[in-house]
């Protein structure tokens, strides 16, 4: 290689010949561009893309919720942060808030509970796995609107099969779409049958990552399957299990579709009373039948900024669980971590004296060797 | 079987909505270079049941070079949402729009995105309606921006059977004079429903809702004055039409069924409630919610019929525009289909296949009209058209202003499910009014 391109490389013939220098500098510039320009053609795609499909969609949804903006009419007048505070002191919104809190709550608990304990269920030694692990998945795989069409109907108050079948028991029909708490169990029920078997794959795989030497040796010392079960398993994935935190708390803070067609016959979408009208909900009337495109793109950004928040929350966490060992508690956690430091500070003050000049002549030179041939 | 009502409706949507791309992509398609006289594609809008379905072959077998895409969207609210989507993105609207009466409010707004007619003869075809009907279509610039389909004279429907029961009279020209003939009033008509609730202990109508809408569409100025203001908290007419309907409540006359689903309709068939407020459009409504609860949907044996009588006298419900939108490539043949679509011909096509009554006077009084529909076997061999004819007489048009559909859907709507589910009428009007601050006044 560095042979065949000498001549390429060596500078002296190049001021003889004045004709072909514009020529080769300009190649050359060309080339100089290309290394160091291409890298970023290479990946701009995706930044071209996430500018165009989510950058500029969030910046604009921004510069809308400053301006009275009528869906038909277009923008009106600038008013600033007015729409906030609308919307802010706004009990509708308020409503829609804790609607969607409430379900969040009703569905993400339940649902990671019997996540992980459907999870353990697999990770023993079946029969027909494949199968099984199949057969949690198929909720998945029905489309949200199918599912509310088909609960919207299982829930009815006057004729609907569970009403139905609470009668057996003697129990009185309960008002699924009228009343507030029914109505947000019916929907979370939705949510949790559609979401539980994805999330117990998730939960499984990372189960199975648990080596299991630490179970047989906790066996032979006697632990039974619950005490594995919370001293080994529970611990062990516990960044797994904050994912799926993650990722269950953006899926239910802007859950659409099945409030939306829960009751699909009343004029506001989530309940003639708003009772299970959750905040995606709420803006989605706002925009396309309130007419009120401003305070619907406000309402989007707050939103925004409540996942944020939750989302920061949760990196919290999981960042204050990936610098723990499994099972230590905060204070001793970071005992260990100051004694490490001070170990590593020592180490770093006896290598300081032979380590650095030898550290450093390579890594200038080597560079400088790698980019000759190639220009 | 049961889920087979909501599947439709969800497929209905989702063929809407496919339809749509496809009708939008075709027309910008077709549309790039090509000449007046070359081969022109229109789309066509339309929603509910509007029985244009056979009309289209029929245009493009005599106009050789016109093809039409049309598409039906299941509900009125569903088409204004589509509508009003469209017209904000500013594309994807089709050449021939349909338009309720309702949301035509909010669509006169920004009226400018609309072709005035006028430019296409609409001076020479504008008397064939009634007036009142062409004025609504016209913006306060004096333009003409859609053209009257139907309109929604309403009448009463009743069980004969339900009647049979109370020991009432079941001939449609008896009951008609039961409730008050052509004096009817609301008390009256609330009064013999009491009446036939202590008789039977059974409700007199189905819920608030429609009722209220009813009312309200009587009135010579619903939640708007003519000249165009808001007119609902202190509007002696409107609260004391709230009393009445509170009152009727009170003395168990509401069936307390949630609107357009009627226990899957089950409750048209099991007599649940006696009576119904039927404008044109809703016969076909009631036929259809009797077969989806598995009744005889051909004969008369549900026991439905229809009388010449209103409480309140003449009321109109519901009606509809074909309206060409300014971003129609081809205005020109579009305002002829719609031109050729509200003819008084079409129009009794229109009322044959769907109960849409026509807003053309000649129509109206064709006797094509009077040879009946395939909805009156329905209802008992009523003479569906003429009695619907003399229900139109007298309707006059209210100004429905741009937030006319709002206040009747989402403010007034939860109160009147309050007043079924048995909230006075007091609590239920002012948390009416909490929404309509929050909702209207303060938006």
């Amino acid at each position: 290689m560095t042979l065949t391109r000498e001549p390429e490389a060596s500078s002296p013939p190049r001021p003889d010949r004045t004709g072909r220098k514009s020529a080769l500098t300009y190649k050359h510039r060309l080339s100089r561009l290309d290394v160091k320009l291409s890298p970023y053609l290479y990946i701009s795609p995706f930044f071209v893309l996430f500018g165009v499909v989510g950058l500029f969609p969030l910046v604009y949804t921004f510069v809308v919720s400053l301006n009275h903006w009528n869906l038909l009419s277009g923008p009106g007048e600038w008013v600033g942060f007015d729409n906030y505070a609308a919307e802010l002191n706004d009990p509708l919104f308020w409503n829609s808030l804790f609607n969607t809190m409430s379900i969040f709550l009703l569905s993400s608990i339940p649902q990671l509970i019997a996540a992980t304990f459907i999870a353990a269920v697999l990770d023993q030694n079946l029969r027909a796995k494949t199968f099984w692990r199949m057969s949690v998945l198929i909720p998945y795989v029905v489309t949200p609107v199918a599912v509310a069409l088909i609960f919207s109907n299982m829930f009815s108050e006057q004729n609907g099969m569970i009403n139905h079948l609470l009668s057996f028991v003697g129990v009185d029909p309960v008002m699924w779409k009228t009343d507030v708490f029914p109505s947000h169990i019916a929907i979370a029920s939705m949510v949790n049958w559609r979401w539980t078997g994805y999330n117990a794959l998730i939960l499984l795989a990372a189960m199975q990552s648990v080596p299991r030497d630490i179970h047989e040796s906790a066996a032979l010392d006697g632990a039974g399957f619950f005490r594995r079960f919370f001293s080994i398993t529970l611990p062990s994935i516990r960044p797994t299990m904050i994912f799926v935190i993650i990722t269950a708390t953006i899926g239910g803070l802007q859950i659409f579709t099945e409030p939306r067609l829960y009751d699909a016959t009343t004029p506001t979408p989530g309940g003639a009373h708003r009772q299970f009208q959750t905040t995606v909900l709420y803006l989605w009337e706002m925009a396309f039948q309130r007419q009120n495109f401003g305070k619907a793109s406000a309402v989007a950004f707050i939103l925004f900024l409540i996942i944020v928040a939750f989302g920061v929350l949760n990196f919290l966490i999981s960042q204050r669980i990936a610098t723990t060992d499994s099972r230590t508690d905060v204070k001793s956690a970071k005992r260990v971590l100051r004694r490490k430091a001070a170990a590593d500070r020592e180490a770093a003050l006896a290598a300081s004296g032979a380590g650095e000049p030898v550290d450093s002549p390579p890594s200038s030179t080597l560079p400088t060797g790698a980019k000759e041939p190639r220009s | 079987m049961k889920f087979s009502r909501r599947t439709k409706v969800g497929a209905a949507v989702a063929c809407a909505a496919s339809f749509a791309l496809i009708a939008t992509g075709c027309s910008s398609a077709g549309t790039g270079t090509s000449a007046s006289a070359a081969p022109v594609e229109l789309t066509v809008t339309t929603f509910g049941t509007m029985g244009m379905d056979a009309l289209y072959a029929q245009y493009e077998a005599s106009h050789p070079g016109i093809t039409i895409k049309a598409n039906n969207i299941d509900t009125g609210g569903n088409a204004q949402t589509d509508a009003f989507t469209k017209i904000a993105a500013g594309s994807g609207l089709s050449d021939v729009l349909a338009v309720e009466e309702g949301w035509l409010g909010a669509i006169q707004n920004v009226s400018s995105q609309f072709t005035d007619l006028k430019a296409y003869g609409a001076d020479s075809v504008k008397d064939r309606w009634v007036s009142w009907k062409v004025d609504q279509a016209t913006d306060k610039d004096g333009r003409i921006i859609g053209y009257g389909t139907d309109i929604g004279p309403e009448g009463i429907c009743y069980n004969s059977k339900a009647f049979a029961a109370a020991g009432l009279p079941t001939d449609r020209a008896a009951v008609a004079t039961l409730l008050g003939g052509s004096g009817s009033t609301w008390d009256k008509y609330f009064a013999v429903g009491e009446q036939y609730q202590k008789a039977t202990g059974k409700a007199w109508f189905d819920q608030s809702g429609f009722i209220w809408n009813s009312m309200v569409n009587q009135l010579p100025e619903g939640y708007y004055t003519k000249d165009g203001k808001l007119n609902v908290e202190n509007n002696a007419d409107l609260k004391s039409a709230w009393t009445k309907l509170a009152a009727a409540n009170a003395a168990g006359l509401s069936a307390k069924q949630t609107q357009w689903d009627w226990n899957k309709g089950t409750s048209f068939t099991d007599g649940t409630f006696a009576t119904f407020m039927c404008p044109g459009w809703m016969l076909g409504v009631v036929q259809g919610q009797v077969k989806t609860a598995g009744g005889d949907a051909v004969g008369a044996t549900a026991g439905w019929d229809f009388a010449d009588v209103f409480p309140g006298g003449a009321a109109n419900w519901g009606g509809s525009f074909l309206t060409v939108p300014t971003q129609s490539k081809h205005p020109k043949e579009a305002a002829e289909l719609a031109t050729w679509l509200t003819d008084a011909k079409q129009e009794v096509a229109e009322f044959q296949a769907a109960g849409a009554f026509p807003s053309v006077t000649a129509a109206q009084t064709d006797p094509a009209l009077a040879a009946g529909t395939g909805i009156s076997a329905f209802f008992n061999d009523a003479p569906i058209a003429s009695i619907l004819s003399k229900r139109a007489d007298g309707v006059k048009a209210q100004y429905k202003g741009p937030d006319d559909s709002t206040i009747q859907e989402k403010v007034f709507g939860p109160s009147t499910i309050s007043l079924d589910q048995g909230v006075s009428g007091d609590k239920a009007w002012s948390d009416a009014m909490t929404l309509f601050n929050q909702l209207i006044v303060n938006k």
